[in-house]
């Protein structure tokens, strides 16, 4: 009976929901890990003086955040001449989100630029998560010929620098035929050595080799291994690169602005960096305020998204306390 | 439970593994019928062959995307084209191009300076916090965490925009602010002050994900080292500095590293402040804005490529050389 890690060790705990049953457990983890403050003799001025550095560090943290989001309610006068952390009539907020829609040459390429974005990070953050689950199951459960040569080689690829790499891109694209093209760029961004790298790790922890072998005892196939087997036990790594993956192209700035130069394939980050460069040089009139709007629906998505995985986040990538 | 591992489930799903193995379907009868030695060899090495076809998808996009513009760029850069006359051969005239141009050192030694800055401000106060939480010194610790760790959502272009209008020279509230403290006619986006406000921006933008990777790795720290400390009368600050941080240096070590790999290619600051300020922003404030600027904005994509290269190849060689202090260092003591 050694194939009983997926089941949850919990299932008599009658009507107690899943969720509450995993909650009390992260729980009384904490507890267990944390030593009770009472006995570092802490005097309680100290206790009230971090705290307090806490708050400022916060304050400056939040800051932009607060700025902008009220200052996303303003018209373009408002927005230089009141006060920049309160709210100032006329309230215009509706007004901006709806002239995203329409844009300032009535086309709408806002939205364009969000579905854009949206599908480059959902391409590439999932592609991205599966080649890295695989490869990294790869290098920490097997041992071919060549396998620690290629991981050198992946590990050291975290060294190039991606600015090196993506004017070199740019010109085998020109050679190819791949400028303004959707797969120009989700293809690199399959490309994690991270991703592999923090699989690697979680796997080497969670994913017991005898499970493995008894499974192949009992005659699955490898991929039957991977899917049933491994996958289960690695949900929380593989969120951890998906959100890490998801982060990265949807904030992808460099790569974007050398390979498209079509304004409707732009991805948000171009698209508001250009906004902000037009507004800047002087040609557009109440561009700020739809600059403004643009950055906090491009925000949006990104804390939701972080908000629904930051349980995997957290415990994605405590590797060392997993239980192997 | 074995009963979810059934062995009718394996041929229908096995098809790359099987081709891999030798013995082919005979693979589950080898198992009975050789002797046992020599069965388990077989079965690890054949199991072990197997996992090539795992990294196999990484390793084609890999070498497609990573190795082969990299070692495009190499070969690009040793051609140089002309409006007239086309290609030719140069040798290593665009490499000497790039290292005789004293914009493009200038412009890495800005970058050196502003990592040697920002990077141990901003881990110092990264483990601090990280310290703090791990230990539940400061109140409300979960709170703070999120919010701290917010801005790592933030795109970089959205945190750019947000802080050029917050420092903006005649509008920005952070500008009026200074002002109103006494340092009357500071321009946050002048020449002399450019590289300090990215260094801010940049603490802005990164110390809360550094501080996230540092919390997770003092979790880890198994609860009896630091009830021993605490039992032998460890002060606090001992503690975090003597018992906590040498346990989590090899995460800080990986967090050095990736910074300054990111600081050498400090790219979008720059980029789009100089939007805001083009007179404080020359072409080669950074040497990724000196690649771009000089590739796609000049079209001389030859003395790019050479460029970026040098680029990488300064990269590696800080960081191997990095490494092999750290080892030496580690040996002598």
């Amino acid at each position: 009976m050694t194939t009983t890690a997926p089941v949850p060790a919990t299932t008599n705990s009658g009507f107690r929901s899943r969720r509450a049953v995993r909650r009390e457990a992260q729980r009384q983890a904490d507890l267990m890990a944390t030593v009770p403050l009472r006995l570092y003799g802490l005097r309680k001025g100290t206790v009230n003086f971090i705290t307090i550095l806490c708050g400022l560090f916060a304050i400056f943290t939040l800051a932009p955040i607060v700025w902008i989001l009220i200052n996303s309610t303003k018209n373009q006068a408002n927005i230089f001449e009141s006060f920049g952390f309160w709210f100032s009539r006329p309230f215009v907020l509706w007004h901006n989100f709806t002239n995203l829609f329409q844009d300032v040459e009535g086309d709408g390429v806002y939205i364009e630029w969000l579905g854009n974005t949206a599908l480059y990070a959902v391409l590439g953050g999932v592609g991205c998560t599966i080649l890295s689950t695989l490869a990294g199951y790869g290098f920490a459960r097997f041992s071919f010929r060549g396998a620690k040569a290629s991981f050198f080689l992946v590990i050291s690829a975290l060294l190039v620098p991606i600015t090196a790499i993506s004017l070199p891109l740019y010109l085998v694209y020109a050679k190819i035929g791949l400028i303004n093209s959707l797969w120009g760029m989700v293809l690199p961004s399959l490309v994690s050595p991270v991703g592999v790298y923090l699989m690697r790790t979680f796997i080497r922890g969670s994913v017991p080799r005898e499970l493995l072998d008894a499974a192949r005892i009992d005659g699955a196939g490898e991929v039957w291994i991977f899917l049933r087997v491994v996958v289960p036990l690695i949900i929380p790594g593989m969120m951890t690169v998906l959100l890490i993956s998801v982060v990265g192209v949807w904030n992808n700035f460099f790569l974007p602005l050398i390979i498209f130069t079509k304004e409707n394939l732009y991805p948000l980050t171009v698209g508001i960096a250009n906004w902000a460069n037009r507004a800047v040089s002087g040609g557009d009139a109440n561009v700020f305020p739809l600059i403004l709007i643009g950055c906090v629906v491009t925000i949006v998505p990104l804390i939701i998204l972080f908000v629904v995985l930051q349980r995997y986040w957290k415990s994605g990538l405590l590797f060392g306390s997993l239980t192997g | 439970m074995s009963g979810t591992v059934t062995p009718t489930a394996a041929p229908r799903t096995a098809g790359p593994a099987r081709r891999a193995g030798p013995g082919g379907l005979g693979s589950y009868l080898v198992r009975s019928d050789a002797p046992r030695q020599r069965s388990h060899r077989n079965f690890v090495l054949r199991r072990d062959r197997r996992g090539v076809w795992f990294v196999v998808p990484f390793l084609v996009v890999f070498l497609l995307f990573l190795v082969t513009p990299l070692l495009y760029a190499v070969y690009q850069s040793l051609y140089t084209s002309k409006l007239v006359g086309g290609t030719s051969f140069s040798g290593l005239a665009n490499y000497r191009q790039t290292l005789e141009n004293g914009a493009f050192w200038s412009g890495f030694l800005r970058v050196c300076i502003f990592a040697a800055i920002q990077i141990p401000v901003m881990l110092v106060m990264s483990f601090f916090f990280a310290a703090m939480f791990d230990l539940g010194v400061a109140r409300f610790g979960k709170f703070w965490r999120t919010v701290f760790f917010i801005p790592f959502a933030v795109p970089a272009v959205v945190g750019r925009v947000m802080w050029a209008f917050l420092l903006d020279p005649s509008s920005g509230p952070f500008t009026h602010l200074i002002h109103e403290l006494g340092f009357k006619g500071s321009n946050f986006f002048s020449s002399s002050l450019m590289v300090p406000t990215i260094i801010v921006i940049a603490i802005w933008e990164w110390t809360g994900y550094n501080m996230m990777i540092l919390y997770t790795a003092l979790r880890a720290v198994p609860r009896e080292v630091v009830e021993a400390a605490v039992m032998d009368g460890a002060s606090l600050s001992r503690l975090v500095l003597r018992v906590k941080f040498p346990m989590v240096r090899p995460a800080m070590v990986m967090l050095v590293f990736l910074n300054v790999i990111g600081a050498l290619q400090l790219f979008t600051e720059p980029l789009l402040l100089g939007a805001f300020q083009p007179q404080a922003i020359s072409d080669a404030f950074t040497p990724t804005l000196y690649i771009y600027n000089t590739g796609i904005g000049g079209g001389q994509y030859d003395l790019a490529a050479a460029a970026a290269v040098v680029l990488a190849l300064l990269v590696v060689i800080i960081s191997v050389g990095s490494l092999a202090f750290r080892r030496g260092k580690g040996e002598r003591e």
